[in-house]
């Protein structure tokens, strides 16, 4: 009998040893369970910059690069097959300072590097709808543009962006638009007295329903999110933003929008930027941004969320989750504190493409209903790398042996609000194109 | 005897009064001829600025229009399809004083009203493809860019262009781009030192000929023509010119680069511009037009011509033409 005691007696204390030292299985089994729910509901990401990356580092030469190992960014091919991703919004992001110079282009040539990556490796598919997205076996490519800008307040443009395979916009990046109002302040001075959506800025809203584009409210200010979430139709959506109640920051978002958001069956798709995670804190993991899941779902429920990790637009991410491998640590951390199955399945990927779903419904429903013809009052937009058409003489300008009426090489030419002046000389130096100055993504800027 | 001889004679010489004011019955067949020819193999016209003239005239709002009737332009469908047009490449150009601005964006939404132009009308459906033009039962519609400032030096942009359904891109028009001389002297101030095609010119030939783009040559100079007809792997066209041996107007081609064209199997769509069909005469009609056609027949053989018109784009046709 003693023997039998003394013996359980050391087998307990033995276990109690271990178990501080030992993960118990059931510590393990979170970590795979978390990695099994990602092989069965790979992540639907909403937003990454890794583009803007190729175009500072490597001027866009596909080339020169090996996507699958390149080792100065956030994200490779690699790593996201690592982290569990199923499909990747990639931005097509212009720096704000190409407002109202070369924007549309410089798009363009983003747009033109997303499908050549997506066409050049075949882990990658470029998809265009969210059946496109449940299809695919590999690593579904979409294209999200961040910032009007891109538009040029054209609703032409819009259109052309939506067929050449764009499918959200977001309305600001983090400048004002002729007719939307950016959350950030004093970054640039463009269109100071610009609030919410002007009249302009409703059209695009309206056209972006028709056309079954998705509208990204991250970015944006209070009163652009309250006027969209009005007047949109179809679900919208945050391609990267957190909550403002765990973290006052102007990129994250109040409670107030995030229940107007649940009525809209729209979804913010949470972002890891440390910055916006835990305002300042010098030390932020994976706890914190699990906090802002905690709550949203509090205010929103889960099925209003998603991920939108902002790697490789952002310098500064939690411990834990340095870059785009690290995915199911955060999925883990949820399992921790009690989430299931179904709402990580809802944030990993179901709620995203039901949203997308009913935004493509809205598009379809639209059918009959006449393209958008609106144009920006010109007082609005006009600027001097803009062709002014009233007054130009068309007519003189097509016949032979009239001369032109517009002499651009000549001249100052002042560029974008007061900004610097600008010498055309000898042709060579043109004002309304962006000369990218890298000094670090933060600075970069046109001249 | 004698009634039938001058009933003979009276049908005769009725007969020659009757042929002097009663149109031979093989006259009107050549006009039947045409017609019949045309049903079978309806015409594909390389240039056409209608697009234009929708953006001067109505600011892009085909709302305010009924495309079928209007008549304050040379083109409307109804008038189309009276001349047994079977596909139009429509020009998507924007002014030379957009180049350094905002050609792109302009440029896009000149693409974008094509677009919906042929989607909202029945007589007309936008193609991309050989195969397209030929299965097509309506007007076929496609897009030329008239005009490389419209790319704005960034092959990228050509490539986005493609994708937009684009399928020529004529590379100047009347002002020189960064990479490629026009052979319009005089008229703006672009970048008045590029000849020819530059070392990146030659990067946009190529790059067209990977895409599947036609290469268009007219309103480029000289040496822009002779450097792309060496270049260019693939035939190239002239969407909208004539022959310089008939008329020596800038914009017309001369002999030895129609020659160069025979033997790059490309063409030459004859424009019926009237200041450059007989250089400043006053009454220009279908038969100058046809000189051009039986002169480049002669040079470069009948395989190397076609039609594009410039309806929309200048002012002066032939006035059996207009």
């Amino acid at each position: 009998m003693e023997t039998k005691r003394n013996t359980t007696k050391l087998l307990l204390w033995l276990l109690m040893f271990f178990s501080d030292t030992v993960p118990l299985s059931y510590e393990k089994s979170m970590r795979e369970r978390a990695i099994e729910l990602m092989q069965d509901a790979r992540l639907i990401d909403g937003h990454n910059d890794f583009v803007l990356r190729l175009r500072i580092f490597y001027q866009n030469r596909l080339r020169r690069v090996n996507l699958r190992e390149l080792n100065k960014t956030h994200t490779n091919l690699a790593k996201l097959q690592a982290g569990y991703v199923g499909a990747q919004f990639w931005s097509v992001y212009v720096l704000c300072s190409a407002q109202n110079k070369d924007a549309v282009r410089l798009t363009l040539e983003q747009i033109d590097i997303v499908k050549r990556m997506c066409n050049s490796y075949e882990e990658l598919e470029l998809v265009t709808t969210s059946q496109g997205i449940s299809d695919s076996r590999r690593i579904a490519c979409l294209i999200g543009i961040e910032g009007g800008h891109s538009i040029d307040s054209s609703l032409a443009t819009l259109r052309m962006y939506y067929d050449l395979g764009v499918r959200y916009m977001t309305l600001t990046h983090s400048c004002n638009t002729p007719w939307s109002e950016s959350s950030s302040k004093g970054i640039h001075n463009f269109y100071p007295s610009v609030t919410g959506l002007t009249a302009f800025g409703q059209e695009v809203v309206k056209e972006m329903n028709r056309l079954g584009m998705l509208i990204d409210l991250s970015h944006t200010s209070y009163s652009t999110a309250k006027a969209a979430l009005n007047i949109s139709k179809a679900p919208v959506i945050f391609s990267h933003s957190s909550a403002s109640s765990i973290c006052n920051h102007s990129r994250n978002v109040p409670d107030d929008i995030l229940q107007q958001l649940k009525k809209n069956k729209g979804i913010i798709m949470v972002t890891f930027n440390a910055d916006v995670l835990a305002c300042g804190r010098k030390v932020v993991n994976v706890s914190n941004l699990a906090d802002h899941f905690d709550h949203i779902k509090k205010i929103a429920g889960s099925e209003s969320i998603g991920i939108g990790g902002d790697y490789d637009g952002v310098e500064h991410f939690p411990e834990g989750l340095e870059d785009v491998s690290k995915y199911p640590s955060l999925i883990e951390e949820l399992l921790r504190r009690g989430w299931n199955e179904t709402e990580l399945k809802g944030v990993l990927r179901e709620n995203f493409l039901r949203v997308f779903r009913e935004v493509e419904n809205v598009r379809n429903i639209s059918g009959l209903m006449d393209v958008d013809e609106s144009e920006i009052p010109q007082e609005e937009v006009q600027n001097s790398c803009r062709l002014d058409l009233r007054n130009h003489r068309l007519q003189a300008a097509r016949s032979f042996g009239f001369p032109s009426v517009a002499q651009p090489l000549v001249g100052n030419w002042r560029v974008t609000e007061g900004w610097r002046s600008c010498i055309q000389v000898q042709a060579t130096r043109q004002c309304c194109r962006c000369f990218f100055i890298i000094w670090g993504l933060l600075f970069a800027a046109c001249s | 005897m004698e009634t039938k001889r001058n009933t003979t004679k009276l049908l005769l010489w009725l007969l020659m009064f009757f042929s002097d004011t009663v149109p031979l019955s093989y006259e009107k067949s050549m006009r039947e001829r045409a017609i019949e020819l045309m049903q079978d193999a309806r015409l594909i016209d390389g240039h056409n600025d209608f697009v234009l003239r929708l953006r001067i005239f109505y600011q892009n709002r085909l709302r305010r229009v009924n495309l079928r009737e209007l008549n304050k332009t040379h083109t409307n469908l109804a008038k189309l399809q009276a001349g047994y047009v079977g596909a139009q490449f429509w020009s998507v150009y924007v002014l030379c004083s957009a180049q350094n601005k905002d050609a792109v964006r302009l440029t896009l939404e000149q693409i974008d009203i094509v677009k919906r132009m042929c989607n909202s009308y029945e007589e007309l459906e936008l193609v991309t493809t050989s195969q397209g033009i030929s299965d097509s039962r309506r007007i076929a519609c496609l897009i030329g860019i008239e005009g490389g400032h419209s790319i704005d030096s960034s092959l990228a942009t050509l490539r986005m262009y493609y994708d937009l359904g684009v399928r020529y891109m004529t590379l100047t028009h009347s002002c020189n781009t960064p990479w490629s001389e026009s052979s319009s002297k005089g008229i703006h101030n672009f970048y008045p030192s590029v000849t020819g095609l530059t070392a990146f010119g030659q990067e946009v030939v190529k790059e067209m000929n990977r895409l599947g783009m036609l290469i268009d040559l007219s309103h480029t100079s000289y040496s822009t023509a002779k450097a792309a007809l060496n270049i260019s792997k693939a035939p190239v066209i002239f969407s909208h010119s004539s022959a310089s041996s008939i008329c020596n107007h800038s914009r017309n081609v001369p002999d030895d680069i129609l020659q160069q064209l025979k033997k790059n199997k490309g063409i030459i769509m004859v424009t019926f511009n009237a200041d450059v069909l007989a250089c400043g005469r006053k009454v220009v009609n279908v038969s100058n037009l046809a000189d051009h056609f039986d002169h480049i027949k002669k040079i470069a053989g009948s395989e190397s011509i076609g039609i594009g018109g410039d309806y929309d784009g200048v002012e002066q046709f032939a006035f059996v033409l207009s």
